[in-house]
């Protein structure tokens, strides 16, 4: 597993929320709402616990997004079902949605995130990545990939009250990318 | 006499950050706080004359602290400094008495601006 110290995880707790709050400000600005965060919470799991957990949002529908550069990972977007007609509909999305409605939905929702997320914590520690286009899946299907002896996973739940919609965004990181990522956050750490 | 300055957020490195991008020629002393209670400690102790406040900490929130700041008609001037730039929070603590909204990450630049701007440079 890998280590991080605790000056380590608030550092890149702090630069998530602040990504992640960019992120939420170009949704909101999109669908002229509000919208509310949670603390990022950072774990590191094995691709097994990983699994677990997606396996555990039933109710959802994911999509991915790699991205590769200095650091290389997958942002993962899950989307409460529930939540999607109300968001469809300020998204001028025909109602009720059919099955490559919700597609294109969920993957407008999930590149806007993914790339303000990304932009965010990249800007913040000058790294270099490139984020590939998004894709819809199955997470019982699609068993995410074998190379990761472990991940750093980033957790924040994104929430619209007023719509019931509920979205988390994981970021998994590989191992050889933890690394890259902690080298300027040791910097940002030094007196 | 040098301004007390107190900067009051919960993680390390924005405290840091907000430290770095303070003006070198500004007379200050520095109090720092890892929560809104600890932030109104230092109101109530004389060291908050400028306070930059984060808006997401743990036991009392940026909010709140602004709530109690005004209920006790405090006269500290609040600079909010938030990852949360949406529209809608900068609308709200403007309305609960914050002189101004800085959005993280924080710029020495703008910080240098605003301070000129509210008249402590």
């Amino acid at each position: 597993m890998i280590e991080i110290n605790e000056d380590e995880r608030d550092a890149l707790q702090e630069i998530m929320n602040i990504s992640m709050g960019q992120a939420a400000d170009a949704l909101a600005r999109l669908i002229q709402t509000k919208v509310s965060l949670s603390i990022p919470a950072i774990q590191a799991m094995s691709p097994e616990d990983f699994q677990g957990m997606i396996n555990s949002l039933s109710n959802n529908w994911f999509a991915r997004q790699s991205f590769t550069g200095t650091i290389r990972g997958e942002v993962i977007m899950s989307m409460h079902k529930d939540g999607c007609n109300a968001l469809a509909q300020v998204m001028d999305f025909d109602l009720p949605l059919d099955e490559a409605a919700t597609e294109e939905l969920v993957l407008e929702i999930t590149n806007i995130l993914s790339a303000a997320c990304l932009q965010g914590f990249t800007s913040q520690l000058e790294l270099s990545t490139q984020l590939n286009m998004p894709a819809f899946y199955y997470p019982v299907q699609s068993a995410h990939s074998n190379e990761w002896s472990s991940i750093l996973i980033i957790e924040v739940e994104f929430f619209i009250e007023q719509m019931q919609f509920d979205a988390r965004i994981l970021i998994g990181l590989s191992e050889g990318s933890i690394e890259q990522l902690l080298i300027p956050i040791k910097a940002l750490l030094e007196d | 006499m040098p301004i007390p300055v107190t900067i009051a957020d919960d993680s390390a490195l924005s405290r840091k950050t907000i430290k770095r991008a303070l003006p070198e020629d500004w007379d200050i002393t520095i109090h720092e706080a890892k929560n809104g209670v600890e932030a109104l400690d230092a109101v109530h102790a004389g060291l908050a004359e400028v306070l930059f406040l984060d808006l997401q900490m743990p036991q009392m929130d940026g909010f709140e602290v602004l709530k109690e700041l005004q209920q006790e008609h405090q006269k500290t001037i609040v600079i909010v400094i938030s990852a949360d730039i949406q529209p809608a929070a900068q609308a709200l603590v403007s309305s609960m008495g914050a002189f101004r909204f800085l959005q993280k990450p924080l710029k020495a630049d703008q910080l240098r601006e605003t301070l000129l701007d509210v008249g402590l440079l």
